[in-house]
């Protein structure tokens, strides 16, 4: 198990170093830079060379990537392109917020997203199943924004009962932004809950009708325990792997989430890093979605282990 | 008591969500609820539009546009009618040549950190526009000016490189303020974004992505601000500020469209502006490209266009003026006013002449970095079809647009803020000026420019300048179908804001009611 996860980690430094380096050419291929992006319509030539002298765009990107890596080894994240101002300002905060806003979504969607699936599949084509099913699908069907807008106009609005958007200092805290997160939350939760659950009821259901249910029924096993024991190890790894990428997806900012309620996260940084062409920026959040993801399918893998006594044993694989 | 226990003991079965929700909503309540106690704030929303750049800098590129109105004062800005009235400046008068201005001080003005305003702070701010280094846009609009010097402690000369009799309307712009020049200890070329100035409110926190705080300032000379502190959210979307303002979040919000508009009908709660701007969206054709290159084909593709018909399918009736390809507004002194409706037989018949018996097919570039461009093009290309002009339209990436095509592709578009008519016939159709997008080089324009500039008469000005928008509409290459309306929306609690350009208004009077 120990071997796996440093085996894992390993590749995972790898894959961040991979990432970076694609993400520097995809900026660089991209028309314009930090320079052009800033000065906008009101260009003249005296003025673009000397912003990029400014910037040290007039360095190789090779050379300013390697500077990028050489500062992030000694922890300094090095200067954002369009502030110019430390880079850490401008991500820290945000990523404290997309991680409270996709952490607490989370929380609350991830276990009742599953525990309706499993609900579901026991209760098949009863009423709480045809509620569960049919809801899911009609919340699926709508885009996020729709469901923001749709609880800002009945709960800010109609009600009054909670903010519409999020006004907030760029350092706030969390307790700042508590109010704040109720209507987005409840936006991801229902964006979240539709896709989960109706894996999950299939995966069950799909065990539920297996030989080694069939049999374990047989042998007058029933209940609690037939699902605890024989369904639900068979039926979770799929849904473990689901909720990860799900939890991932939520950590690193749902940037239509984060438009309609003015919210101060990391995918609308990341947008406006790349229209400012501002690459230490882009990196350091590419290099947090990238991490994020990577520990989060390995999170999954290990779960996937736990249950699973027979990968446990085999050890070998990836 | 049996009752009440079982509609808790129901309420403990709904999901766990509804009654975190109930929990929240309550604590929200009371949260906002002490908010709203500090009845004197004034909130705002603004989209920096660029983002981590916004500077404090008036006259930046990127200066952060509310600021700009609360933090600083101009010599002279805008009264109700557009014409100069006083601000730092009390009087101010022409050489008889026109080339030298003499403004004199209001006495008593303090900047925010309490020191006295001087003639020198006025040289400096003035002079900076003209640094290499800073290349400020306002730049070139100043740029006539030659040299500015104190001649004592409250009086200015400014003198300029020709003769010009409008000056004030050019130091009206909203990026010309008077900043302190012992911030920067008198360095031309230093960024000055400290904040100080000598308008009704300080710069309390500078937060241009969550919220700035504009805290008012007790010494300003216009006197004390009715409200405490002006607060400005960050809030990107559009429409996430129309949801705020319906909210009650925030008391005013700029610009919303027509359609949004009707969202405001409660008319206890709000008020709806649609104020006339100088604002325009247009199409160029570049007059050093062909087919370009003959005015009549020019011209045919400006006449062919109905254009209230546009503007009502663009904006709605009442959100602009039809203009006649006129980049001068109708509300400014010197505008000309002008009848064109649609002639396709008349268009049909100047490209036949310039030989395109078949019509003519083009190609316009187009993006989506301004709201009305690709409706206003495929509009277009409805419209001039019956007189044979073939429009292909291509949609181009908009961080490219600028760079790319605008000023480089024969056919594109553009849209311009409002300027005085000097100001706009000088930086998008004077034969050197930057910006001349359509490549409109015409040496008795030229002349006849500057001639208006260095007549002293008023109405004898006017005429010529009249004489130019006719001259444009002859022989121009930018296709102005009208100019745009800005609606905006403010609560009802907030007086002292008038139905007009917020350069107009004098922030100290507005106040909250309770």
């Amino acid at each position: 198990m120990l071997v796996l996860i440093v085996r894992r980690l390993i590749l995972a430094a790898l894959t961040l170093v991979l990432t970076s380096i694609i993400a520097t050419i995809v900026v660089q291929a991209l028309p314009g830079d930090a320079c052009t992006a800033y000065l906008g319509r009101y260009i003249e030539p005296g003025a673009l060379a000397q912003c990029r002298g400014q910037l040290g765009l007039d360095h190789p990107l090779a050379e300013r990537y390697l500077d990028w890596v050489a500062g992030l080894a000694r922890g300094d994240l090095g200067m954002s392109l369009s502030t110019r101002r430390p880079a850490i300002e401008l991500i820290g905060p945000r990523v404290q917020n997309s991680f409270l806003l996709g952490g607490v979504s989370a929380l609350i969607g991830l276990p009742l997203a599953v525990g309706l699936g499993v609900l579901a599949a026991t209760r098949r084509d009863r009423l709480a199943d045809l509620l569960a099913s049919g809801l899911s699908m009609a919340a699926m069907a709508m885009p996020e924004f729709v469901t923001g807008t749709l609880l800002i106009f009945v709960f800010a609005i109609w009600l009054g009962l909670l903010p519409a958007v999020t006004l907030v200092s760029s350092n706030a805290t969390v307790m700042d932004l508590l109010p704040y997160i109720i209507l987005p939350v409840l936006t991801l939760v229902v964006v979240l809950i539709a896709h989960i659950l109706r894996v999950t009821r299939a995966n069950v259901i799909d065990q539920l009708e297996s030989e080694h249910a069939e049999f374990a029924r047989l042998r007058g096993v029933g209940g609690w325990r037939l699902l605890w024991r024989h369904v639900l190890p068979g039926a979770l790894p799929a849904t473990i792997n689901l909720c990860a990428l799900t939890l991932a997806w939520l950590l690193c900012g749902v940037v239509v989430v984060e438009r309609v309620f003015n919210y101060p996260g990391l995918g609308t940084l990341m947008i406006e890093a790349i229209s400012n062409r501002d690459l230490p920026v882009v990196l350091e959040a590419t290099m947090v979605f990238a991490g994020t993801y990577i520990l989060a399918n390995l999170a999954a893998d290990l779960a996937t282990i736990a249950l699973d006594p027979r990968l446990r044993r085999s050890g070998s694989g990836w | 008591m049996d009752t009440s226990r079982t509609q808790t003991a129901r309420r403990a079965r709904d999901p766990l969500l509804a009654k975190t929700l109930v929990t929240a909503a309550a604590l929200v309540t009371t949260l906002l609820s002490v908010s709203v106690a500090d009845a004197a704030t004034l909130r705002l929303a603004y989209d920096s539009a660029v983002g981590t750049a916004a500077s404090l800098d008036p006259i930046s590129p990127n200066r952060y546009y509310l600021a700009n109105e609360l933090v600083y004062s101009r010599l002279v800005m805008p009264d109700a009618a557009g014409k100069p009235a006083p601000d730092l400046a009390t009087s101010w008068s022409a050489s008889p040549d026109l080339k030298a201005w003499t403004f004199k001080l209001r006495d008593g003005v303090k900047f925010h950190d309490g020191s006295d305003l001087t003639a020198d702070d006025v040289v400096y701010s003035l002079l900076r526009t003209k640094s290499s280094v800073l290349k400020s846009p306002l730049g070139s609009v100043l740029s006539i000016i030659d040299t500015v010097t104190a001649d004592d402690p409250h009086t200015v000369t400014v003198k300029l490189t020709s003769a010009f009799a409008d000056l004030p309307l050019l130091l009206m712009d909203y990026r010309a303020r008077i900043l302190s020049a012992k911030a920067e200890k008198g360095n031309l070329d230093a960024v000055n974004d400290t904040g100080i100035g000598t308008g009704p409110f300080t710069v309390g926190k500078y937060d241009p992505q969550g919220t700035t705080v504009f805290k008012a300032f007790d010494g300003y000379f216009g006197g004390k601000p009715k409200l405490d502190e002006v607060d400005v959210f960050d809030i990107a979307d559009q429409q996430a500020q129309v949801q705020a303002m319906l909210s009650g979040q925030i008391d005013y919000v700029q610009t919303i469209d027509q359609q949004q508009s009707k969202l405001f009908a409660d008319a206890g709660k709000f008020k709806v502006f649609s104020v006339p701007t100088g604002g325009w969206q247009a199409i160029v054709m570049m007059l050093n490209a062909a087919p370009f290159t003959d005015v009549r084909v020019a011209k045919a593709l400006r006449m062919a266009v109905d254009r209230q018909a546009m503007l009502n399918l663009l904006v709605g009736k009442d959100g602009g003026t039809v203009s006649c390809d006129n980049p001068v507004w109708a509300g400014d002194p010197y505008y000309a006013p002008a009848s064109c409706p649609q002639d396709i037989a008349g268009a049909k018949q100047l490209l036949a002449q310039a030989g395109h018996p078949d019509g003519i097919d083009v190609e316009l570039f187009t993006s989506d970095l301004n709201n009305l461009w690709i409706k206003m093009a495929q509009i277009y290309q409805q419209q001039v079809a019956p007189a044979g002009i073939r429009v292909k339209i291509t949609q181009v990436p908009s961080a490219d647009y600028n760079n790319y095509y605008w000023m480089h592709k024969p056919l594109t578009q553009t849209a311009w803020g409002q300027r005085p008519a000097d100001q706009i016939l000088n930086e998008a159709y004077q034969s050197s000026a930057t910006w001349n997008e359509s490549a409109f080089k015409n040496k008795q324009f030229d002349d006849l420019l500057a001639k208006a500039r260095a007549t002293a008469d008023f109405d004898a000005r006017k005429a010529i300048y009249g004489q130019l928008q006719q001259m444009l509409w002859d022989q121009g290459g930018t296709f102005i179908p009208f100019h745009t309306n800005q609606i905006s929306v403010v609560s009802t609690k907030v007086t002292g804001l008038p139905e007009a350009s917020l350069e107009t208004v004098h922030w100290n009077e507005v106040a909250l009611a309770n």
